[in-house]
C-alpha cells in the first residue's frame, strides 16, 4: 500500500514564509510571558531541576526532586536565600540526552538558573555539562560514569556520587570481610557495568576472595530466569545485584523463585523502601544494601529522614538533599545567586576549617553571624576535589530483616 | 560446554515466556487482519489492562482470576474508546498514518496513568511461591499459572473465532472485506469486536507479564518490540501465526544465551524478524487470518 | 531567551534537514524508511570521529559524513529491494536498532555507552555562547536552503516524476522500462545523505554524541514533521519540522499553570500534551499544512473530465 498525496493547487508562495514567522512568534510570545508571570510574586530565587521524569530513570527522578524540595521548603521558612524565596523550576529530562539538552538551555537561557540540579544518566550529565560551563551554570549529577569529572568543566560540576572505582573498591573490601568466598556480579548493561566489574574483581583477589563470574543483562526483560541459572551454574555465596529497581525487582523474584540461599548484595537506589512495600518479606529478607554516608554519627542522614519522612532514604535521596544544601549555601556564602559564585565558593562551605553543620538551614544561621561552616551531608562528608569528584566517604550498609531496613555497619 | 538440562531449562523458560507473549501477539495481529494496520497503542493498552488488574487485586482485594478478567475487560473497553475517537479518523488516510497516530496514542495513554499512578513500581498481592524441581529442570508455579491462564484465553478465542456467528464474520472481513460487506457484515461492528478482543488480550498480556514481576507505566512500552517481532515472524494478520511465532520468539530469545551475552537480547527479536522475512516474507504461517 | 530560541531554531533546522531527506524516500518514492535514526547515528559518529580522532577539519567531517551514509544508505536499500512496504519498515527500525546496539558495544570505536565528548564545533572555544548559536544558525540555514532547492529540483525533474511513478505503482513503472531497483537505491542514498549530514550538524551543534539520543523517538518526531507537512511536499517539511519543535517546547510553558501537581504529573501532562496535540494536527490536517504545489498548469476540469492524481 502507498501514501497517495493529492496537492491542491492553490497559489500559495506568500502563505507558508508567515506561517513559519507566526510559529516563531508564538514561541516568543508564549516565553515572553513565563519568566513575567513568576516575575509578578516579588523576585524569587529560581534554581533548575533538571531530573528523569518520564523514560528508564522515570523511577528515581521523583524521589531526587522531592528530596531537594524538601530541603528547599525549610529554606524558605528559614527566611529564603538572600532574602527572596527559592523556588526549584523542574525540567524532565526523560533519560534522553537530546531532550535534555533542550531543556536545560530552557533553564539556561530563559529561566536564567545559577545551578541546574538533578541530571541522572551519564549520557544526559555529558550531553548538560558542556552548556552548563560554557555558560557558567553549576551542574550537581549523581551519575557514575568514570569519563564525566574528567570532561575539562572548570569547576561547574561536582558529583557526590562516588566514583566507580571508590564504591566497587570498597564494596568488595566489605563483601569479603563477610566472610564471602565465591562472589558472582550480574550488571544492567551501563557504563558502569565493566570498569566496576574489574574494579571489583582486583580488590576480592587482594582481600583473599574471588570473583567466580560476572553477567551484563538487558534492561527490558520481564524475567531473568535464565541469567539467575548462569549465576548460580557457579555456586556463589553472594551475588551483587549491580542494577536499579526496576531490573533489581524482578532478580529478587527470580532469585527467590531459584531457591537461592546466598547472600544478595544491591546498591540502595535498587532497593528502596517503596520496593520493600512492594514486594514479599520473603523475597527481600536478608538483602544487604550499600549506599555513600557520613560517619555513624553524623546528625545529617537522622535529618533526611525526618525531612523525609522515610525509614531509610536512599543513596539518591541523600544526595539530592546534599545538593540543594550545598547550592543554598554556596550561594548564602557568595551573596550572589550567579553559577560562578556557587563554583567559586561550594568548597569554602562543605571543606576545610569552621563548624560542622548538617543542614541548610543551620548552616544559612551561622552564615548571617559571619561564621565559617563546614557542611557535612546527608550522604557523605561532602569534600570535593579539584575536579569535582568526593574525596572519600564512607559507606552505610544496612540489611533487610522482615521488610525493615536494619543497620550492619558504617565502614 | 552447555549440558542437556541447560539447554531443556532454556526451552522451558522459552515456552513459557512465548506463551505469555503470545497473548498480547494474538491482539496485535488480529487487529492487524481486520483494521489492516499495526496498531502500536498495545503497548499503553497492555500497561492499562497490568493496572486494572492491580487495582483489582491490590486495591479492591480480588483473588486472581477476578483481577484477570478485569485486566482484560477494562483494556478491551478502552480500546474501542480510544479506536473510535481517535484512530477510526485515520484510516482513510492510510495505514502508515494510522500506526504512526497510534505511536502518539500510546505516549499519550502510557501518561495518563503515570499522571494517575506516578512511576513506582507496584506488584500484586499475590503469594510468590518456590520452583518446583522435576529433574534437572525449574518450573514456576506462577508460570503454570499463567500458562494456564494463557491458554484458556486461547483457547477462548480459537473457540470464538471458529463456532460462534461473530467470530466466523470477524475471519470474513479479514480474508476479503468487500465480499464480506456484500454479505451485510457490518464493518464498523467487526472493527469494534476486533479492538475489544485485541486489546483486552493485550491488558490480560499486561497483566500476566506483571504477575511476574511489577508493573509501571512503561510496562507494556518494554514489550512491545518483541509482542510486534513474534506477530511479524509468524505472519502479520494470521492469529495462530502469532501464537507460533511468540514461541519462536520467545524460545529464540532465551536458546542464544547459549552463545550470546544476555545484553544483546533485543537485538534477537530484529535478528530473527530479518532472518524469517528474508527466508519467507509472509511469516512463518502466511497472511491468512485463521 | 534569545539564545534559547536561536538554539531551538538550530533544533528544528536540523529536524527539517532530515525530513527534506526522507521527503525524498517517502513522500516522492512512497517507501517507509523507519531507520533514519540509524543514518543520522552513522554521519553523526563518522563525523565525530573524523574530527575528533583523525584531526580532520569539522567541514571534511560533515562532507566525509554525509558520503559514508549515502553509501550505507546505498546498502541497505540493495538489502531490502525486495521486501514489501510494511516489511520494509520494520527491517528499516531493526537497521536503525542494530546500529545503536552496535555503538553501544563497539567501545573501543565509539566509547560505548559513555558516548564521544568534546567534538569541535567551528569557533566553538573562541566565540561567545551566543556568537557560536548564531554562526551555527546561519550554516544550518544555509544547509537546509540548500537541501531544499536540491528537493525542488529532485521534485520536478524526471527523476523525481520516476519516483513517483515508483510509489503510485511500481509494476507500471518496471514495465515502462525503468530500472526500479536502482531509482531506490539512488533515492535511499540521497536520503540517507542528508540524514548523515544532519547528524554530524548535530555532533558538532552539542558536542557530545551517545547511542542514547539515537532512539526510535527521534524517527516519530521527522516522520510527524513530514506528515503534518504534507508528504511530498518540501515547504511542508520544513514548517513540519518547526511545528514539532515549538510544540516540544510551548508545552514547557504551560505545565506551571497548572496548580498544585507534582513535577512527575507535570511531565506526565506534558508528554500527553505533545502526544495529543500531534494526533490533533495528524487529523486536522490530513494533507499538510501546507498544500503540496502542483507541477501541471491548472487544467480546468470540466475541460478533460480526468483527475491528475499527482
Amino acid at each position: 500500500m502507498h501514501e497517495i498525496d493529492n496537492g491542491g493547487d492553490m497559489p500559495h508562495r506568500t502563505r507558508e514564509p508567515r506561517r513559519r514567522f507566526l510559529k516563531r512568534a508564538g514561541v516568543l510570545a508564549l516565553g515572553g510571558m513565563a519568566p513575567a508571570i513568576v516575575r509578578a510574586q516579588g523576585t524569587p530565587l529560581q534554581l533548575g531541576v533538571l531530573t528523569p521524569l518520564t523514560g528508564a530513570g522515570g523511577f528515581d527522578g521523583p524521589r531526587m526532586a522531592k528530596a531537594m524540595q524538601a530541603v528547599i521548603d525549610e529554606v524558605n521558612a528559614n527566611g529564603g536565600l538572600l532574602g527572596r524565596k527559592v523556588v526549584l523550576v523542574v525540567e524532565d529530562g526523560q533519560t534522553n540526552p537530546e531532550a535534555a539538552v533542550r531543556a536545560a538551555r530552557k533553564l539556561i537561557d530563559v529561566t536564567k538558573v545559577p545551578a541546574i540540579m538533578g541530571t541522572w544518566a551519564s549520557a544526559v550529565t555529558s550531553a548538560v555539562a558542556p552548556l552548563c560551563w560554557e555558560s557558567r551554570t553549576f551542574l550537581t549529577t549523581v551519575s557514575g560514569a568514570d569519563s564525566i569529572t574528567r570532561l575539562p568543566h572548570q569547576g561547574y560540576l561536582i558529583r557526590t556520587q562516588p566514583n566507580n572505582h571508590l564504591q566497587a573498591g570498597k564494596h568488595a573490601e566489605f563483601i569479603a570481610s563477610m566472610g564471602v568466598a565465591r562472589c558472582f556480579m550480574m550488571s544492567i548493561q551501563a557504563p558502569f557495568a565493566e570498569p566496576t566489574q574489574t574494579r571489583a574483581t582486583e580488590v576480592l583477589k587482594e582481600k583473599g576472595s574471588q570473583m567466580v563470574g560476572t553477567l551484563i543483562y538487558d534492561k527490558d526483560k520481564t524475567t531473568y530466569r535464565s541469567e539467575v541459572d548462569q549465576a548460580l551454574r557457579t555456586n556463589p555465596d553472594l551475588i551483587y545485584l549491580n542494577g536499579y529497581a526496576p531490573d533489581v525487582t524482578i532478580l529478587l523474584r527470580d532469585l527467590y523463585r531459584a531457591s537461592y540461599a546466598g547472600k544478595r548484595f544491591a546498591q540502595s537506589y535498587a532497593v528502596t523502601s517503596k520496593v520493600l512495600e512492594s514486594l514479599p518479606h520473603e523475597v527481600t529478607e536478608g538483602v544487604i544494601t550499600v549506599q555513600p554516608s557520613a560517619d555513624v554519627t553524623s546528625p545529617a542522614y537522622e535529618l533526611a529522614k525526618k525531612r523525609l519522612g522515610i525509614a531509610e532514604p536512599d543513596s539518591y535521596e541523600t544526595q539530592a538533599t546534599d545538593w540543594a544544601s550545598l547550592v543554598s549555601l554556596a550561594i548564602a556564602k557568595a551573596k550572589i545567586a550567579t553559577g560562578t559564585g556557587i563554583r567559586d565558593n561550594v568548597r569554602n562551605i562543605c571543606q576545610g576549617g569552621g563548624t560542622k553543620v548538617y543542614s541548610a538551614v543551620e548552616g544559612l544561621k551561622l552564615l548571617a553571624q559571619g561564621r565559617d561552616i563546614n557542611y557535612e551531608g546527608a550522604s557523605g562528608p561532602c569534600d570535593f576535589t579539584d575536579i569535582g569528584d568526593i574525596v572519600d566517604c564512607k559507606f552505610r550498609y544496612n540489611k533487610v530483616t522482615d521488610g525493615k531496613f536494619v543497620l550492619l555497619k558504617v565502614a | 560446554m552447555p549440558s542437556l538440562a541447560d539447554v531443556g531449562q532454556l526451552l522451558v523458560n522459552g515456552v513459557m515466556a512465548g506463551t505469555i507473549l503470545a497473548v498480547p501477539a494474538i491482539g496485535l495481529t488480529a487487529i492487524y487482519a481486520v483494521l489492516r494496520f499495526p496498531n502500536f497503542a498495545l503497548a499503553s493498552h497492555a500497561t492499562i489492562g497490568a493496572f486494572a488488574g492491580y487495582v483489582a487485586n491490590a486495591r479492591l482485594g480480588w483473588p486472581l482470576l477476578p483481577s484477570v478478567a478485569t485486566a482484560f475487560v477494562v483494556a478491551g473497553s478502552v480500546g474501542v474508546v480510544t479506536d473510535d475517537t481517535v484512530l477510526k479518523r485515520f484510516r482513510p488516510a492510510g495505514y502508515i498514518t494510522t500506526a504512526i497516530a497510534s505511536i502518539a496514542l500510546t505516549i499519550a495513554l502510557e501518561n495518563v496513568v503515570r499522571f494517575v499512578f506516578g512511576n513506582e513500581l507496584r506488584g500484586y498481592e499475590l503469594p510468590i511461591q518456590r520452583d518446583w524441581r522435576i529433574g534437572a529442570i525449574r518450573v514456576g508455579p506462577q508460570q503454570v499459572t499463567n500458562l494456564a491462564i494463557a491458554g484458556v484465553a486461547m483457547a477462548a478465542l480459537f473457540g470464538f473465532l471458529g463456532f460462534t456467528r461473530m467470530g466466523k464474520a470477524m475471519r470474513a472481513v479479514a480474508d476479503n472485506p468487500m465480499l464480506a460487506a456484500i454479505k451485510g457484515i457490518d464493518a464498523d461492528t467487526i472493527g469494534r469486536i476486533v479492538n475489544f478482543v485485541g486489546m483486552g488480550l493485550a491488558g490480560l498480556g499486561g497483566m500476566l507479564i506483571g504477575l511476574d514481576t511489577t508493573i509501571d507505566p512503561l510496562t507494556g512500552f518494554r514489550s512491545i518490540l518483541s509482542v510486534f517481532a513474534a506477530a511479524v515472524v509468524g505472519g502479520l494478520g494470521s492469529i495462530p501465526g502469532a501464537v507460533i511465532g511468540a514461541l519462536t520468539v520467545g524460545i529464540g530469545e532465551e536458546l542464544c544465551l547459549l552463545f550470546l551475552s544476555p545484553d544483546y537480547r533485543s537485538a534477537v527479536g530484529f535478528a530473527a524478524i530479518l532472518l524469517v522475512l528474508t527466508l519467507r516474507p509472509r511469516g512463518i504461517l502466511g497472511q491468512r487470518a485463521y | 531567551m534569545e539564545n534559547y530560541l536561536i538554539a531551538m531554531a538550530v533544533s528544528a533546522g536540523i529536524y527539517a534537514l532530515m525530513a527534506l531527506g526522507v521527503n525524498v524516500v517517502w513522500g516522492f518514492a512512497g517507501m517507509v524508511n523507519l531507520g533514519l535514526v540509524g543514518f543520522f547515528a552513522v554521519g553523526a559518529y563518522t563525523s565525530a570521529l573524523l574530527t575528533l580522532k583523525a584531526g580532520w577539519a569539522i567541514a571534511g567531517g560533515m562532507a566525509a559524513a554525509t558520503i559514508v551514509a549515502a553509501i550505507v544508505g546505498a546498502i541497505v536499500a540493495l538489502v531490502t529491494v525486495r521486501l514489501r512496504g510494511d516489511y520494509l519498515a520494520i527491517v528499516t527500525l531493526g537497521f536503525a536498532e542494530t546500529i545503536r546496539i552496535v555503538a553501544s558495544n563497539a567501545i573501543w570505536l565509539t566509547n560505548g555507552s559513555d558516548g564521544l565528548s568534546g567534538i569541535p564545533g567551528p569557533g566553538r572555544g573562541s566565540l561567545s555562547p551566543e556568537a557560536f548559536n548564531l554562526v551555527y544558525l546561519a550554516i544550518v540555514g544555509v544547509i537546509v536552503a540548500i537541501a531544499f532547492f536540491v528537493n525542488e529540483r529532485l521534485r520536478v525533474s524526471p527523476f523525481g516524476r520516476v519516483l513517483r511513478a515508483i510509489r503510485d505503482d511500481e509494476q507500471v513503472a518496471s514495465v515502462a522500462g525503468k530500472h526500479v531497483t536502482l531509482f531506490k537505491v539512488k533515492a535511499f542514498a540521497i536520503s540517507a545523505a542528508a540524514l548523515g549530514l544532519a547528524g554530524a550538524l548535530y555532533a558538532h551543534y552539542t558536542s557530545y554524541i551517545a547511542p542514547d539520543i539515537f532512539v526510535p523517538l527521534f524517527t516519530l518526531y521527522i516522520k510527524l514533521a513530514l506528515l503534518a507537512g504534507g508528504l511530498g511536499n518540501n515547504r511542508g517539511a520544513i514548517v513540519g519540522a518547526f511545528a514539532v519543535v515549538f510544540l516540544l517546547e510551548s508545552t514547557r510553558f504551560v505545565i506551571p499553570l497548572v496548580p498544585g501537581i507534582t513535577p512527575v504529573q507535570g511531565a506526565a501532562i506534558r508528554e500527553f500534551l505533545i502526544a495529543a496535540l500531534l494526533i490533533v494536527m495528524l487529523r486536522y490536517k490530513p494533507r499538510g499544512l501546507v498544500p503540496e504545489p502542483s507541477t501541471r498548469l491548472p487544467v480546468p476540469p470540466a475541460a478533460s473530465g480526468y483527475q491528475p492524481t499527482a
